[in-house]
């Protein structure tokens, strides 16, 4: 089990980058690599459960082996019974309940300071911006420097500067606010906030830090599906050019483009062809299922086995 | 009223825009021509205003007289730090529509909009 959730860990980043990097479904996408982040976390909880009950149950025959160790002969019950054994591994086991509290204190804090900020950031935003009447919860911010952006809270806000709307049509505007929308009404903060807070908890593990970038590359891909439904592509990459580069961009002229916002923009200007957008589909769609059904299976197939592995005379 | 604070933010441009100092009886005399809206209502936003740090105000006579405790720029500028900070907290909160400016990738978009017919949308 340790072994499986450490060779997703390890080797699934890899995989999941390549069959996610186009986008062409990023929605299955994000699927993929949210199975791997459970079926991980899954298996190493029932690792740990797997490793206490085995060592609840054969505790006592292990301290007694230990105690013969040391002493060379065979120690009498309530030597290996007494508090020399049972403090030390009371104390191991208290230190690492300690440890994972810690950490979900730590990821808990930030998860709410994060929310303070929001709430604070769309409040001032609401009040010091003018309303867009066309778009309900979206304020313009009188500012040069051209952004858009959304902030979730309760309430949640869409901010665009003057700067911004310098840069856009009427279309490519709504094509800015349908993505910003998309994000919130799809709550992709929370996926976001899931991974980075991982990734922080528990630095170092290829899957966390990889899956952290490619959730977040994923989400913006999935808001502009749905920005492109809305307004049509030409106006969102020409939205994507204008307020990536600062300069304002005709819809109708378009052309191909290294980088996230590249990658979003020629996902948009060339789709793949069907054949090809199938067969990612099939490939992402069978990962996510043997992600997801793999900890259960494992715990099936190792039942039997970890039990003979427990009941061998030397242990 | 629609939606979340709009009545705050109405009162806000409206003490922003007034300029000096005004009291509540001015905003609704103001406020009253172009929407139904009950006086004390006016007050108690203005009073939220002032608890929440929006508005200070001083004492004159029976009335108080509130001013902004900063002015719009200056609350637009604060925002725009907040939210172009680059790393801390924010960036995990905020989903900006795209990279900002200044990211070596945007030089590439940057050429790929030069190679782009020199048409402007009016």
């Amino acid at each position: 089990m340790c072994l499986y959730a450490l060779a997703v860990a390890r080797y699934s980043p890899a995989v999941l980058a390549r069959l996610s990097a186009t986008g062409v479904s990023a929605r299955l996408g994000l699927t993929a690599w949210l199975a791997a982040i459970a079926s991980v976390l899954a298996s190493l909880a029932i690792a740990f459960q797997d490793l206490v009950s085995a060592a609840a149950s054969g505790w006592h025959l292990l301290a007694e082996a230990f105690c013969r160790s040391v002493t060379g002969h065979a120690c009498a019950p309530p030597v290996y019974r007494s508090a020399i054994f049972e403090i030390p591994i009371a104390a191991t086991a208290l230190s690492a309940a300690l440890a994972a509290a810690v950490l979900a204190w730590r990821y808990g804090r930030s998860v709410q300071r994060a929310q303070q900020l929001a709430h604070a950031h769309s409040a001032a935003a609401l009040v010091t911006g003018r309303r867009l009447p066309a778009a309900s919860g979206t304020v313009v911010l009188d500012a040069p420097q051209p952004a858009a952006y959304c902030v979730p809270g309760r309430p949640a806000a869409i901010v665009l500067t003057t700067g911004a709307l310098a840069l856009l049509d009427p279309d490519q505007l709504t094509a800015v606010i349908a993505h910003e929308k998309a994000h919130l009404s799809g709550s992709h903060h929370l996926l976001v906030a899931l991974t980075c807070g991982l990734s922080a908890a528990l630095p170092g593990v290829p899957l966390f830090t990889r899956a952290q970038a490619e959730v977040s590359r994923l989400t913006e891909m999935l808001a502009d599906d749905a920005a492109a439904r809305h307004s049509g592509r030409p106006a969102l990459i020409a939205a994507l050019l204008a307020l990536g580069t600062g300069a304002p961009v005709p819809s109708r002229a378009l052309a191909a483009a290294a980088g996230d916002v590249t990658a979003r923009v020629q996902r948009l200007l060339q789709p793949a062809p069907p054949s090809p957008r199938a067969r990612n589909r099939l490939a992402l769609t069978s990962v996510t299922f043997l992600l997801a059904a793999a900890p259960g299976l494992l715990t099936w197939l190792t039942g039997p086995l970890a039990a003979h592995v427990v009941a061998l005379p030397w242990w | 009223m629609r939606g979340f604070g709009e009545l705050e933010s109405v009162i806000m441009h409206m003490v922003w825009d007034y300029g000096g100092p005004v009291t509540v009886r001015e905003l609704f005399d103001e406020l009253s021509q172009e929407r139904s809206i009950a006086y004390t209502t006016v007050m108690s936003t203005m009073d939220n205003l002032h608890r929440k740090g929006w508005l200070q105000r001083v004492k004159e006579g029976k009335a108080y007289r509130y001013t902004a405790t900063a002015s719009r720029e200056e609350y637009s500028a604060r925002l725009m730090r907040e939210a172009l900070a680059a790393g801390g907290d924010t960036e995990t909160v905020l989903s900006h529509f795209v990279a900002q400016i200044g990211d070596p990738e945007s030089d590439v978009l940057r050429s790929v909009v030069r190679r782009l017919p020199a048409r402007r949308p009016e």
